[in-house]
């Protein structure tokens, strides 16, 4: 009763302030009681054997699949990668923390299990849907060995004693993990699926964005030449819709290229989709470098650093914190525009789900209303994660801020 | 024993420099000895601001000449780079890097231009913060200190580069009254130890106390140079008898 009180006094000020108030709150409540109504008697009701036969067509596409094992390796050999990094900076963190005498941390324990997963929840809402569509035991299996691993080698190398050449693991073993699954012919080309989107969006984004800074650079250049190319691509490849250039890196790409060179439809997609994004990512870091004080640089030019030690230690540090929040905004769309893929005919996720639907088991049958959910399911979980970190990452340098 | 003083150290001979069609400094002569402290004071806009970032090349003059203990500034970046590294420079906004910790802020150009060792650098770094009195705030961020915390931290930033001149730009104009005490307490101290100092300010207490010579500066002339005694009891010029009855 003691604790009733205070909630009861809660609801009466912000529920039910006023009529107007209390209207609202009436209307909302309605509303969303009828959206939970009706998403309940959907799940309960709905027949998902589409997702249940298709799982693999939706994660990995056409992947042949006697070979699926190699993805299976690939996602082992990440989830060290992950596991690794996630060990690294947290030594690093313990590190940095007891040579400037503040208290050192514990290091990871059963605790941060469960804080891993808050901090990571939508994944692991994804990750729980589709292991209930499975039909074999096996994937599950996967991610509960993927997940132990990851935890492993995290706790492993927090304990460790830290070394800066350990990060080279976390850039080598995803090369692993490439060629585990591009050898024997399997060749990017022929993938598809949940990874094909996840791949174009990781190394579209590895690719574009050295030349997006190199451009947002160029584009404050004192060579006229070096501006005068920067503005004039920027321009040019953000005033085309996306689409566009992908149908071009499809069709025309060939053009400019020897005849000897054919490259796949996913290079040409991943070119055309590296050279769109550099543009956006060059002008989201120009808005960083903008929002520098000009001071900045005059204290480093004062101190006799060079132009470029000045851009490196003082200018970039400073102007890419301040673009994270437009960055993964960049990035979230990248990811979700990597579905018009399915506009040139590769089986990407959202292909997939068209794939699935014209299946003659279940063809006009209106089971869209079935798969389109879970692929917006996966976008979502991706997107939001990714916005999450962002946020949490924004927190983490908020330190030393001006 | 010759005097240092009479040993140029900064030379500006006929510097002109405009900002577009505005005339920013008109025919500036002037001639700063070892050792010696000058103080700068004139009204807003006068070209004070102008004049010192011209002797570190922040500002590119557009005619005459800027010598730097015998370095003439011209378009070589080399030259530039090495008057630079003789000169400190101070500036009202603080302007130190707000990701980097204290000890950063001060080891960065030691071991970035000077090419100093990690140990060697946050060493000399530790005494500079004892010299302006702050060692314990090493491993703070900037954003967490003070004002005059944060201007003496740039001063001990600058000191690390061990510099024959130091530059200041207003050192105390951001900072609330009761923390201009303690930078210019610092400044005096730093005079005191020999260094070559310019100083632009409204802080007639220190011009009076610490200054060699006192340069009056109007729309971009020297209007009037003289020793303090002589510029505050008996100044010739009609604009700094005006000057000088409006702030005192």
């Amino acid at each position: 009763m003691t604790i009733a009180a205070p909630r009861r006094r809660w609801v009466k000020k912000n529920l039910f302030g006023g009529v107007w108030s209390s209207l609202v709150t009436i209307g909302l409540g309605l509303a969303i009681g009828y959206v939970a109504f009706v998403l309940i008697r959907f799940l309960a009701t709905a027949d998902f054997t589409i997702l249940r036969r298709n799982l693999a067509l939706f994660m990995v596409g056409s992947f042949p699949r006697p070979e699926l094992w190699r993805v299976a390796v690939a996602v082992l050999i990440l989830a060290v990668a992950a596991g690794v990094a996630g060990g690294l900076i947290n030594a690093s963190a313990r590190l940095r923390a007891h040579q400037a005498g503040l208290p050192v941390p514990a290091p990871p324990g059963p605790r941060s299990l469960v804080n891993g997963f808050r901090r990571y929840w939508p994944l692991a809402l994804l990750i729980a849907v589709c292991l209930l569509l499975t039909e074999t035991v096996t994937p599950t299996i996967l991610v509960l060995g993927a997940i132990g691993i990851l935890v492993a080698s995290s706790w492993a190398l927090a304990r460790l004693p830290y070394s800066r050449w350990s990060w080279s693991l976390v850039v080598a073993l995803p090369f692993v993990a490439y060629l585990v699954l591009s050898s024997s012919g399997l060749g990017w080309d022929k993938w598809g699926g949940f990874m094909l989107n996840i791949f174009l969006t990781v190394a579209g984004i590895l690719f574009a964005f050295p030349i997006g800074l190199s451009l947002a650079l160029g584009r404050r250049s004192s060579l006229p030449i070096v501006r005068t190319f920067s503005v004039a691509y920027i321009e040019l490849f953000r005033g085309v819709p996306l689409i566009t250039l992908l149908l071009l890196g499809v069709f025309a790409l060939r053009l400019f290229l020897p005849s000897q060179l054919n490259p796949s439809s996913v290079t040409r997609i991943l070119v055309a989709i590296t050279i769109f994004e550099a543009a956006y990512i060059a002008e989201v870091i120009r808005g960083g470098l903008q929002s520098l004080p000009t001071g900045q640089v005059e204290a480093a030019s004062s101190l006799g650093l060079s132009t470029w030690k000045t851009t490196r230690l003082i200018v970039l540090p400073q102007a890419l914190r301040a673009t994270i929040p437009a960055m993964v905004g960049q990035f979230i769309s990248l990811f979700k525009d990597t579905t018009l893929v399915a506009a040139v005919g590769l089986s990407d996720m959202l292909n997939t789900s068209s794939i699935a639907t014209s299946q003659p088991e279940f063809n006009a049958r209106g089971l869209a209303r079935i798969t389109l959910p879970f692929v917006a399911l996966a976008f979502w979980a991706g997107s939001y994660t990714m916005s999450r970190e962002a946020r949490r990452l924004e927190r983490r340098l908020g330190i030393g801020e001006r | 024993m010759t005097d240092p003083k009479s040993q140029p150290m900064i030379q500006l001979e006929k510097v002109d420099k405009f900002f577009g069609s505005f005339q920013a400094l008109r025919d500036i002569d002037l001639v700063v000895g070892r050792t010696e402290v000058v103080v700068v004071i004139g009204p807003s806009g006068s070209g004070k601001s102008t004049l010192i970032r011209c002797i570190n090349r922040l500002e590119k003059h557009d005619a005459g000449r800027v010598i730097v203990d015998g370095i003439e500034l011209t378009d070589d970046v080399r030259n530039i780079q090495d008057v630079r590294k003789e000169t400190g420079m101070v500036f009202q906004q603080f302007n130190l890097f707000p990701h980097l910790s204290v000890l950063d802020n001060v080891t960065l150009a030691p071991r970035q231009v000077r090419r100093m060792g990690k140990d060697e650098s946050e060493k000399l770094a530790m005494k500079m913060l004892t010299r302006v009195r702050i060692p314990e705030q090493a491993r703070k961020f900037p954003g967490q200190l003070s004002g005059g915390q944060q201007q003496r931290v740039a001063i001990a930033r600058s000191l690390a580069m061990q510099p024959k001149i130091m530059l200041f730009d207003e050192p105390t104009s951001a900072l609330d009254p009761e923390m201009i005490k303690e930078v210019l307490e610092t400044m005096e101290e730093l005079a005191a130890t020999g260094m070559t100092m310019i100083v632009v300010t409204h802080e007639m207490g220190f011009a009076r106390a610490v200054a060699d010579r006192v340069v009056f500066m109007a729309d971009g002339q020297i209007v009037e140079v003289g020793t303090p005694e002589h510029f505050f009891t008996n100044p010739e010029e009609e604009r700094t008898k005006l000057f000088l009855s409006q702030i005192l």
